[in-house]
């Protein structure tokens, strides 16, 4: 008991990217203070300066924003920028974080973020957050959506590049925000842990001057052609080249640039590259038409899911042309300022072609200037390349206890590894930390509510000038005086900012002098500012929902900037529809849904046992459910790792933890018969060997794996010497090298029934485990032979590394086409035939044939993903809620997923995602209780017709056909689960009798603004 | 799965002959009743009558009139609870597709429906049945019109039967078929299910005939039906823009009988009958500035383009909204070229397949990316 009260419950994250963001969530969601630290002056990383997201194509910024304004929100969560890690003391569950901060110059709690300093700045200075193809001022945001929604002043430059002083900004600015006098500032926070998510830097091509970048002005990295995307970027959405801007025509991407490259140090891939050009090539193609995108790669590697579909279309929809070729030089023509590129294609022919931009697709390194000096204070040790080392089978455990991992800097990776690994650093912190949990977030108490629903409206009317934004355009007195004048409205107030600490004073006595009940801010975005309001009118006594914001800075005064008679005249409108709906509001009171807090998992493989045991040590109960007799799943198929690491006996180790933990109830040979409820209150009818059980909880995990697939081809079942390469790890297991003295040969044909139309998906794993038994024959056998022979070798991140020491330890590897797979003939030799572009048709004899066949989900998937009400992809796998963000979500709250029946993945892979689905399942356990969001749909049963059409368009299937006794009839309605609903309104769309309407969006309140119009 | 028998025409009676044969099923094939259309006492129309007793069966199955939606009485009578007793039904075409549609939407429990379909050789509108203008009975007169292919019946028809393709019940347990028959001696009795089958095990009618002959009738009616739809689509389909919607509307009294009469159209409470549209005074008064006029009723145009767009996906093109108009707007002049594009646009078949799943509930990732984000 005294032990643990030493522990913090409070967790500092040291990078404030995507993955930084997801873990804060997640830990300030589990009831931990969270400390998130971020060295630039916003929060958001490199994926807020990416154009859209593969293999979705998502619009990025939009799919981040609303995570980073929840980060803004949450009360859990303190944002500091500019800040540095200068030192660490202590131990695991109580450290001394000390951090630097530089000064901002601007006052974060005054700034309003209006940009009139930005608009008088005179000191222009490239941009970096579009890498200096724009430029910024010196005072500056670093892009519109920016968390802290502030500006700052760069004074880091020397003389002519920095910040001048002149003062022009602190006259302009009327809120006082600007502070030139502000000083550094050294503190300590006092932490339990620290997750390290600082990401990993871009590949500077420079280095490479064969590719002429910034020699030549049009050769640009990748991560600058986002930029150039971006309808928020250089020049606004269109593809111009930087020479002449000019629209480009034939635009080539150059693959591997920095990576796969020993000559700088980058012997690895760096994973997300392959796929990230694909989505320019065809974005770009889907702006203009009429570009010629071609892309020069070695292997094109789409091993993640979905990934091979998007490349197909690429190809066939959108005529992206693939050449494989390792480009050697970018040369420039002076006059014309195109480029031309000479290559070698596969048949050793040399070509030349000339292309109007170049895009050099560069990978990640873990920092410009070795050593990387987060690494060395923090202690954590790194591998040759300066990527964080983790601890082996637990990829976010770093060799210091108590500091964990995510994201790019441990390895090159996509968005969804990073997020998956930022729920697992959570988890890891949240087992760390459970007895302390809740210990340091606060509860704030409002009076009580006061009933208002037999008062005629009274409503107060905030009108903000923001500073000069609005009452720089509009003519704010005409405004007081015609909003006076609507029936109803009983105070109106003009404010120079109504989001200033006084203004907020001012809302809360204008309700209790004037006895407002309804209140009307015209001024900004809900977006940032409604739960500010909503705080005030709190503490006024009144329910939150009794607000309603319009907004006539970016929907008025800022678009109609040049024309203020006709701005203010909208305005009045704007106003006069919002005081419409304003009267019709209503309090709207959550509902809070007890959470049962004991945890379901389906599946006893690694990513089952990991979600467990992970879940178990913060402290639920958990029930871990698995169909066979045994724990281990496909691992035990799996032998040792591509490292010589016994799995057999990791997975002896974690299933003895699974099988002892007390807070872990084991049922094997059993199965999910039924499942009833929904989250927070699940009973399920588990069938054992003895019977059926019948067991309560709060959240569901589903990872119930896959399995290899066993191929109808090459003779596989009919000669002992054609196998898999599972049954292949298994013989390689069982011998050492006395037992293969001869000469030997081995080949390996890669992609068998995968990546074609009976599996259209690559496998991710199959390549690696290719290498890693070539690897075990070779150091069994020098003497053996083994032809790998591949179409494409998906080794990604540093099991590239092991790919080059196949290849250097005397591996052959044959690359072979689609339309020709290798064909066999069996006799005393098993002869393959394979057609090698380069050689043309080579015969190989061989003594073993060994096929990577790919994986595939268990045939009872499809039965769970119905019984739980969750879906699955074309391919059989779960379909989680979001590729990117969510990916061990699924859109049915309280339902996660983890590992193989995800998509195929590595066992390390595996133990994260089961600790991250664990993370954000504890999120909803942790408080014991749910609150339903606001704005949810209810059901009037009265008009209700029973057609069940908006139980099939909920894609959150929280509506359930319910039946009822009405006048001793039967009658069916639909019945929203105020647990589930998300509040998004498709199903009050779907319904055409309007039987059901929406919290804060009902037909009265939006017909009433309409009435005002027309 | 087609079993066809033929049932016999005893001295020329056609219906009479299909009359008898319907009460043989009712006495002894096990339904409980029949839902049949049987002329009211005044012999002016015929209604949906449901039927008991095999003694006060007088069906006039091809009578050339359609009052009320077929399919909304089986939606009335398994709404509430889907029937245990086998019942049967006698359906035009166009119903069938209703029912079906209904049957999607949860307003319909098939569970021992029998659906009996016809071959429909179209209808008259309500007032034209009667007081129909030629001496015959109706029936007589249309089926004579049939039988001696004199087109003479053509001119009665209602719109939507003039343009109506599907003429051949193509989703009924039993199908009473006249084309391609010689009807005055021969009617064909098919069954399309393995419900229809057993049932007409108990009637002990010719099996084994060849009616091949049907199959060409079909076609070729089929063909015929196809190119005066589509003249019609062509002919229909100027009708574009607010004005000359309005234009189309504007002796519309908003009395709603089209919505009434609509098989689909199932809200328990119509939007356009509830309390939205009320408003002050001076909210009327501020619309008449706005323009400087303001037609009264005021939501006319807004419950048909509200309507249009509840049902236009699941429109079968039965006519019947056009036939319940008052003021005679030519409702299918809009509805079946609006229908047609609709449907064809979400590759939807209103009626054709109970399993087709409705639009609405259908998400395809692919579609209409020209109106999304670039």
């Amino acid at each position: 008991m005294t032990q643990h009260m030493d522990k913090i419950g409070a967790v500092a994250i040291i990078g404030a990217g995507i993955t930084g963001v997801q873990a804060a969530l997640d830990l300030a969601d589990m009831g931990f203070k969270v400390y998130l630290l971020e060295k630039t002056p916003a929060i958001g990383g490199v994926m807020a300066q990416l154009d859209k997201t593969f293999p979705t194509n998502d619009c990025s910024m939009c799919i981040l924003s609303p995570k980073l304004v929840d980060c803004a929100r949450h009360p859990n969560i303190e944002i500091h920028t500019t800040t540095e890690i200068t030192g660490i003391e202590g131990a695991a569950g109580k450290f001394s974080l000390k951090i630097h901060q530089t000064p901002r110059y601007v006052d974060l709690l005054k700034c309003t973020s209006c940009g009139s300093c930005a608009e008088i700045c005179p000191v222009s200075l490239p941009n970096e957050f579009d890498y200096g193809l724009s430029t910024r001022k010196a005072i500056y945001k670093s892009y519109p959506q920016a968390i802290p929604n502030a500006y700052v002043i760069d004074k880091i430059g020397d003389g002519k590049h920095r910040c001048v002083e002149c003062g022009r900004c602190e006259k302009v600015c009327k809120s006082g925000a600007i502070v030139h006098e502000q000083k550094p500032l050294d503190r300590v926070f006092s932490v339990g842990a620290v997750i390290v998510a600082a990401g990993a830097q871009p590949f500077d091509p420079i280095v490479k001057p064969e590719f002429g970048y910034k020699r030549y002005s049009n050769v640009v990295t990748s991560i600058e052609f986002e930029r150039i995307l971006s309808a928020s970027g250089p020049f606004q959405g269109k593809i111009l080249r930087p020479s002449d801007k000019k629209e480009p025509k034939r635009i080539a991407w150059v693959h591997c640039v920095g990576s796969r490259d020993k000559s700088v140090g980058n012997d690895y891939c760096s994973s997300m590259c392959c796929m990230y050009t694909a989505k320019e090539a065809v974005i770009a193609k889907e702006h203009h038409h009429e570009i010629e995108p071609t892309v020069f790669y070695i292997d094109v590697r789409s091993f993640g899911k979905d990934f091979d579909a998007y490349i197909e279309r690429a190809k066939k929809e959108h005529d992206v042309r693939y050449v494989r070729s390792r480009i050697s030089e970018v040369e420039e023509d002076s006059k014309t300022k195109n480029l031309k590129i000479r290559y070698e294609d596969e048949c050793g022919e040399l070509h030349e072609d000339a292309f109007d931009l170049v895009v050099l697709s560069v990978g990640l390194c873990a920092a410009k200037h070795k050593p990387h000096e987060l690494v060395k204070t923090l202690g954590l040790s790194e591998n040759v390349f300066g990527f964080v080392d983790s601890v082996s089978f637990d990829p976010v455990v770093t060799n210091v206890p108590g500091i964990f991992i995510a994201g790019t800097l441990l390895e090159p990776q996509g968005i969804p590894e990073s997020v998956t690994q930022a729920s697992a650093a959570a988890a890891k912190a949240g087992m760390l930390l459970r007895d302390v949990r809740g210990t340091l977030v606060s509860h704030k108490t409002y009076p009580l509510e006061r009933s208002v629903e037999e008062e005629m409206p009274r409503i107060g009317v905030f009108i903000c000038h923001c500073g000069i934004n609005i009452g720089g355009v509009l003519d704010i007195d005409a405004l007081v005086t015609s909003t006076k004048s609507l029936e109803n409205v009983v105070y109106v107030d003009a404010n120079l900012y109504s989001c200033s600490e006084d203004t907020q004073k001012k809302i809360v006595d204008a309700i209790h002098t004037h006895q407002l009940n309804r209140i009307l801010v015209a001024a900004c975005t809900p977006r940032t500012h409604e739960p500010l309001f909503q705080k005030s009118l709190r503490e006024a006594g009144l329910n939150p929902y009794l607000l309603e914001m319009t907004n006539i800075r970016e929907q008025c005064s800022w678009v109609h900037m040049d024309i203020p008679k006709e701005a203010t005249g909208k305005a009045k409108i704007l106003i006069a529809m919002a005081v419409a709906k304003t009267r019709q509001l209503v309090p709207i009171h959550t509902v809070e849904i007890p959470v049962n807090q004991r945890a379901l998992v389906v599946g006893g493989g690694i990513a089952g046992m990991s979600a467990a045991l992970s879940l178990a040590d913060q402290g639920f109960d958990t029930v871990l459910v698995e169909k066979d007799h045994m724990l281990g799943g496909h691992l035990n198929n799996i032998f040792y790792t591509v490292e010589g690491l016994d799995v057999h006996a990791f997975v002896k180790e974690i299933s003895h933890r699974v099988m002892s933990h007390p807070r872990i109830k084991l049922y094997l040979s059993s199965k999910i018969k039924d499942v009833k409820g929904y989250v927070g209150n699940y009973d399920t009818y588990i069938e054992t060997s003895a019977g059926v059980e019948l067991f309560n909880h709060g959240v569901v995990v589903v990872a119930t794996g896959v399995e290899e697939n066993k191929p109808k081809s090459y003779h596989y079942g009919a000669d002992p010497r054609v196998m898999t390469q599972s049954e292949l790890e298994k013989r390689l297991s069982e011998m050492d090298s006395r037992d293969v003295c001869n000469r030997e040969t081995y080949v390996m044909i890669q992609c068998v029934e995968s990546r074609d139309n009976t599996r259209p998906y690559c496998s991710r794993i199959c390549c690696m485990q290719a290498v890693k038994n070539a690897l075990r024959i070779k150091s069994l056998n020098p003497r053996a032979e083994v032809f790998v022979l591949y179409r494409d070798m998906m080794t990604y991140g540093f099991k590239e590394i092991f790919y080059s020491k196949a290849r250097e330890s005397g591996v052959v590897f044959i690359q072979y086409d689609s339309d020709w797979k290798p064909e066999i003939s069996l006799g005393e030799h098993i002869k393959v035939k394979v057609k090698d572009p380069l050689l043309g048709s080579v015969d190989i004899p061989a003594d073993y044939l060994i096929l990577s066949t790919g994986m595939q989900p268990p045939k009872d998937t499809m039965a769970l993903a119905k019984q739980l009400k969750v879906p699955l992809n074309s391919d059989g796998f779960f379909l989680e809620a979001h590729v990117k963000l969510r990916p061990v979500d699924f859109s049915t709250r309280g339902v996660f997923l983890a590992g193989c029946c995800h998509s195929p993945k590595f066992l390390g892979e595996s133990v994260y995602q089961g600790e991250a689905a664990a993370a954000r399942a504890a999120t909803i356990l942790a408080s014991g209780k749910l609150e339903s969001e606001p704005n949810i749909a209810v059901v009037d049963e009265t008009l209700c017709s029973g057609c069940k059409t908006c139980i099939l368009v909920c894609p959150y299937k929280a509506i359930d056909a319910v039946e009822k006794n009405v006048d001793g009839k039967r009658v069916v309605h639909a019945k929203v689960n105020e647990g589930l609903c998300q509040g998004c309104g498709t199903c009050v769309v779907a319904c055409p009798a309007r039987a059901i309407e929406q919290h804060g969006f009902n037909d009265r309140q939006i017909l009433s603004m309409i009435k005002e119009i027309i | 799965m087609m079993h066809h028998m033929i049932l016999n025409v005893k001295d020329g009676d056609v219906s009479g002959s299909v009359n008898e044969m319907l009460k043989h099923l009712l006495s002894s094939a096990g339904i409980e009743a029949l839902l049949v259309p049987q002329a009211v006492p005044s012999k002016k129309t015929v209604f949906p009558v449901l039927i008991s007793d095999p003694k006060k069966l007088h069906a006039d199955v091809f009578a050339p009139v359609l009052p009320v939606s077929t399919a909304a009485m089986v939606s009335r009578m398994t709404k509430v609870q889907p029937s245990s007793q086998p019942f049967g039904v006698v359906m035009h075409p166009c119903q069938i597709r209703a029912l079906f549609e209904l049957a999607k939407l949860n307003q319909v429990k098939l569970d021992n429906v029998v659906i009996i379909g016809v071959d429909c050789l179209g209808t008259f509108s309500v007032n034209t049945y009667a007081s129909f203008p030629e001496k015959q009975n109706p029936t007589l007169f249309l089926l004579e019109s049939f039988v001696k292919k004199t087109n003479d019946s053509e001119k009665y028809l209602r719109t939507a039967c003039s343009v109506c393709t599907d003429m051949v019940p193509s989703n009924a347990d039993i199908v009473i078929g006249l084309y391609g028959m010689d009807v005055e001696h021969e009617i064909l009795i098919e069954a399309h299910t393995e419900k229809g089958k057993k049932l007409l095990e108990h009637l002990q009618l010719e099996t084994g005939k060849d009616v091949n002959h049907r199959e060409t009738a079909v076609k070729t009616v089929h063909e015929h039906q196809l190119k005066k739809y589509q003249m019609f689509i062509k002919e229909k389909s100027g009708l574009k823009g607010i004005a000359l919607f309005a234009e189309f509307f504007d002796t519309c009294v908003n009395c709603h009988n089209c919505k009434t009469a609509c098989p689909i159209c199932y809200c328990r409470e119509c939007l356009y009958e509830s309390a939205v549209f009320d408003a002050e005074a001076y909210k009327f008064l501020r619309k008449a500035q706005t323009k400087g006029l303001l037609k009264m009723p005021q939501d006319t145009l807004l419950f048909h383009l509200g309507r249009m767009n509840h049902m236009i996906l699941s429109c079968v093109k039965c006519g019947l909204c056009e036939q319940a108009c008052p003021n005679n707007i030519l409702l299918m002049d809009m509805f079946i070229p609006a229908a047609e594009r609709t449907q064809k646009e979400f590759s939807y078949h209103p009626g054709k397949d109970v399993a087709e799943k409705i639009p609405m509930i259908v998400y395809r990732e692919d579609e209409y990316k020209e109106v999304g984000e670039k």
